[in-house]
């Protein structure tokens, strides 16, 4: 068995993930992901799942190392947020063409390393494979170990090529690569009782900013974000933490469970979308950092902050309860949010009538039944059509979702809201819900969506005797 | 020290602004960065602006940062989406069609169709026939196509899949009917471009219907006809230029056929309906189409092979380089009143005399600024080439996905005109060498796509947004750029960007507003 295979084995082994535990030994080696189906719409694949998990690294240079394919599509194309570095920004890529086919890629893939030292002096450069490259057998694990040696500056393979799956075993993978090459290869200047990583949280919209300022004020240290906002020292470092809490735990539940057992770090599962989950958090970082010898008075400062926060954040919901008591949302995202966000837009008086679980968890789904009841309509995949038809029976009266269906959306004169990864608002926190609920009643009464659902005004029979009735009764 | 108050949380626009902020990260990178000294970063800074760095920039062998150009699959699936309830069907792994669709939607803000036959590692060890198979039979069944154009990502390339006898035998095993339309076209990602893909799956296209149907058809017979064929190319502006295009062809009264049109498709009314297909070219006048007396194409570097194919059944073929202006207005639109016999009417002709009294009324303005213009090789020619008719000087040209041939062609332009002696074309370099480019040899305006903006931001030169993709301005591709109307279009986007800039530089109060004037 190959590296990659053994990896791949393993991350589908992965004992923290509830699908998996739930399998038999026969249908574990078939992998955890859902066979791809060939001839459907599909989202990304597993290269493009490493990358979008680790490039919110910040002074980082990300390399991708195949034809312009991988990196020509899509270059910069994360909505994360940087409070220091540009460069994981920067596309950098080896443009492979038929002669690195035919001779192979590895030489151009060193050069390219050392020209990136070169010309960026970064801290770290992570390649990234992909499929050609992979499929002739160029080695970069060989040439980013030789280049790191030779250079004197970490140089991380993360290997995870397209086609051996889809874009949630890119992210593992991706964690793999941190695992095995950059956590606790460095040691921070000063270790706290307050110490804590937040894994699996990509800084979307500058959300984590949001966050902070409560972590800050409780004295908790976020030692290492992986990866939003992230320095390539402080991934490296992130061994010395505390505690930690999984944030996307559909992306990266093996670098929290490899973690703790490595470096007992504990870890629960939780997330800052909704009032609700944002306090039970707080209240469980606290409670991991005492259970390893912080003071107990943080439990009762949390508490307090928790308080004043939540009566806060519910009062300024107030005033839009009435307009959006009733409205019912469908939610078309996935993972962790399938069920993080449902919890919020109810505290905001919203009716859930569907949540997408394509990219969910056992444990999400777990989850929504709870929150939702056993009746929720969970949406396991949908093709533009069904989509469009849902929409168009106005089983919903807004529609939350990402870049790729939120066109469709509005030709089914459905308001929609970005909640995805291109979004430019940031949700999370306590201020997040706040700001997700002013999003959301300023879309569903955008005075557009009157517009989009009515047809012209002379259409049919007596056209312009209408349009003057239609005129006068406005 | 306070940095975000809990009170009221600042977004990523305003966060770091205060004065907070600005002071933590300067202690932050005086007591912890161990970063070089300020006159050190300057320094280096600076240096990277010189011919020094530029000559070792241009050295780069291996490294390719900031490509402006995309792979043949992506310009596959848009040449695939101009025809009839065609879905495009790219064999190989399923990451890529995903990129393809948000690309598009990104740049059109509409959803684009496409799907892949999701091939995994063990499709990579024993080839991807079975994904074929399947993948032809779920998508025939689940979207119910008029045609599936069938193009590749480089992963089946590599293993080298040969689509011609996978679909017969997807075929045979029943996964479409026998006399479904299933083109096909070999587009690795690995060779060229998007522009090379758009001519590899428009001339599979052509082909399948003219040559046989992949030997299940007899192949057409050309009775010539005084109609002409019309292809535009990878197009950015496809929705207003289709458009521009029918709108000159019914004022000429000319028969024609447009081979890929994607001006519906990429533009459907919120009207309550999702039309996953709509518009493009009828099956029926593909065959037909056969017939004409000759085809047009706008690009010529995106349809050398389509051309190529047609021009061996007998037709005249006569290709542009994305025409913009007055003189490539003209040679069009005479390309079409001779092959057609058809007079160019009166009306277009007093549009011209409004673009030409346009320029005119705004010439002083424009001429002689120098410019810089990256992006695929038709265009930056014919935005060059309408520069040079301005009487502006393009300096730099560059194309990531541009030729040898595409480079002397360049040349050539450059030598036609006094206002050419200082400009040069750069084929196959990236938007860092632009960088140095600008710094060396600054310029007036840049014109580029929106990546654009990172030069822009570095070297203060600012930028015209033209091109594909354009993800950060909202319903460029409404506007057509060709025709006589397309040529204003881009005249008064290049016009406002340089009163844009004469305001933003002479609006300081009491220092520079002496020229801050109403009338320009």
């Amino acid at each position: 068995m190959t590296p990659l295979n053994a990896k791949i084995q393993e991350v589908f082994s992965e004992p923290a993930c509830g699908i998996n535990q739930g399998k038999s030994e026969k249908e574990r080696k078939k992998g955890c992901a859902k066979q791809l189906q060939p001839g459907g719409a599909a989202g990304g694949c597993a290269f493009d799942g490493a990358k979008i998990a680790l490039q919110p690294f910040t002074d980082v240079a990300h390399l991708v190392h195949g034809p312009i394919a991988c990196e020509g599509n899509s270059w910069d194309n994360r909505g994360a947020r940087s409070s220091g570095s540009a460069l994981w920004r920067t596309g950098f890529t080896t443009d492979m063409n038929e002669t690195d086919i035919v001779f192979g890629g590895e030489k151009r893939l060193y050069k390219a390393i050392k020209e990136i030292g070169e010309k960026y002096d970064p801290a770290a450069i992570f390649v990234y494979q992909t499929c050609v490259p992979a499929m002739i057998g160029d080695d970069i694990n060989v040439v980013c170990k030789a280049a790191s040696e030779k250079f004197g500056r970490p140089v991380i393979p993360v290997n995870a090529p397209g086609f051996v799956g889809p874009k949630n075993l890119g992210n593992k993978l991706a964690g793999e690569a941190l695992l095995d090459h950059v956590i606790g290869t460095a040691e921070p200047d000063y270790v706290t009782p307050y110490d804590i990583n937040i894994i699996g949280e990509y800084n979307l919209a500058g959300e984590l900013w949001q966050v902070k300022p409560l972590l800050d004020e409780l004295g908790i240290r976020i030692l290492s974000c992986i990866s939003g906002d992230g320095k390539y020292q402080e991934a490296a470092y992130s061994h010395r933490a505390k505690a930690a809490m999984m944030v996307c735990s559909k992306a990266m539940i093996n670098v929290a469970r490899k973690m703790n057992e490595r470096y007992e770090i504990p870890f629960f599962e939780g997330s800052f979308y909704g009032i609700g989950d944002t306090s039970e958090a707080l209240r469980e970082i606290s409670r991991l950092l005492i259970s390893r010898g912080a003071p107990e008075e943080l439990m009762a400062r949390t508490e307090a902050l928790i308080a004043r926060e939540e009566a806060k954040a519910y009062a300024a919901i107030v005033p839009f309860r009435y307009r959006l008591e009733g409205k019912r949302v469908l939610l078309i995202t996935g993972g962790v949010k399938s069920w993080s966000v449902v919890a919020a837009l109810q505290e905001a008086g919203l009716k859930i009538v569907g949540t997408s679980v394509k990219k969910s968890t056992k444990e999400d789904k777990e989850r929504i039944k709870q929150i939702m009841g056993e009746v929720a309509h969970m949406i396991e995949d949908m093709t533009p059509r069904e989509m469009y038809k849902m929409l168009r029976e106005a089983r919903a009266d807004i529609m939350l979702s990402g870049g790729r269906s939120q066109f469709v959306a509005l030709k089914a004169a459905m308001p929609w809201l970005d909640i995805n990864q291109e979004r430019h608002h940031a949700y999370m926190g306590y201020d997040g819900m706040v700001e997700l609920v002013r999003q959301i009643e300023k879309s569903l009464y955008n005075p557009i969506w009157l517009q989009v659902r009515r047809p012209a005004p002379w259409d049919g029979e007596g056209r312009i005797a209408k349009l003057g009735m239609a005129m006068a009764a406005e | 020290m306070m940095t975000q108050d809990a009170d009221k949380v600042l977004d990523h626009f305003e966060l770091f602004r205060g004065a907070e902020y600005k002071e933590m990260f300067a202690n932050k990178q005086k007591n912890f960065e161990n970063r070089h000294a300020d006159g050190e970063v300057e320094r280096v800074r600076e240096w990277a602006k010189t011919p020094e760095y530029q000559e070792k920039n241009f050295a780069r062998e291996a490294l390719v940062v900031n490509p402006a150009k995309a792979c043949q699959p992506l310009g596959a699936v848009f040449a695939s989406l101009g025809f009839e309830g065609t879905l495009p069907f790219v064999h190989g792994s399923q990451g890529c069609v995903a990129y393809y669709r948000s690309h598009f939607s990104r740049h059109f803000k509409e959803p684009t169709s496409c799907v892949s036959s999701s091939m995994t590692e063990d499709a990579a060890v024993f080839g991807g026939l079975n994904n074929m198979v399947d993948g032809l039979a779920n998508t025939y069944a689940m979207y119910k196509p008029k045609m599936i154009a069938v193009s590749t990502t480089c992963m089946a390339e590599v293993i080298g899949d040969d689509l011609n006898a996978f679909i017969k035998t997807a075929k045979e095993k029943g996964s479409v009917p026998a006399e479904f339309d299933v083109p096909f076209a070999h587009t690795p990602a690995f060779v060229g471009s998007h522009v090379t893909g758009y001519d590899n799956a428009m001339k599979g296209i052509v082909e399948h219907f003219w040559d046989g149907k992949a030997g299940t058809a007899p192949k057409l017979e050309r009775t010539e006809t005084n109609a002409i064929n019309f292809i535009g190319g990878f197009d950015g502006y496809t929705v207003g230029n289709m458009r521009e295009i029918r709108r000159i062809f019914d004022l000429m009264n000319v028969q024609y056929t447009i081979l890929g049109d994607n001006s519906e498709v990429w533009d459907t009314p919120a009207d309550g309906e999702f039309r996953m297909y709509d518009g493009g070219t009828k099956l029926a006048e593909v065959e037909s189409a056969i017939n004409a007396r000759g085809t047009i194409s706008m690009q010529q570097f995106c349809t050398e092979k389509t051309l190529e194919l047609i021009a061996n059944h007998g037709q005249e073929v006569v290709s542009f380089n994305h025409p913009v202006g007055v003189k490539a207005t003209d040679e069009f639109l005479m390309a079409v009143a001779r092959i057609t016999g058809h007079e160019i009417p009166a009306e277009l002709e007093k549009e011209r005399g409004r673009l030409v009294d346009a320029i005119a009324d705004s010439n002083s303005h424009i001429h002689g600024k120098k410019f810089a213009i990256y992006g695929d090789p038709d265009l930056t020619y014919g935005l060059a080439a309408f520069l040079l008719e301005l009487g502006a000087e393009p300096v730099h040209v560059l194309a990531t996905n541009g030729n040898k041939a595409w480079a002397a062609k360049m040349r050539t332009l450059f030598d036609s005109s006094p206002f050419g002696v200082n400009c040069k074309a750069y084929p196959g370099k990236d938007l860092w060498h632009m960088r140095s480019l600008l710094f060396t040899g600054p310029v007036d305006f840049l014109i580029g796509n929106t990546y654009g903006k990172y030069l822009e931001r570095d070297t203060g030169t600012p930028l015209i947004r033209i091109g594909f993709p354009i993800f950060d301005r909202h319903h460029h591709h409404r506007r057509p750029v060709w025709g006589y109307q397309g040529a204003m279009n881009v005249l008064i986007t290049i016009l406002d960007r340089i009163f844009d800039q004469m305001d933003a530089t002479t609006n300081n109060t009491g220092q520079t507003d002496y020229s801050y004037d109403i009338i320009r």
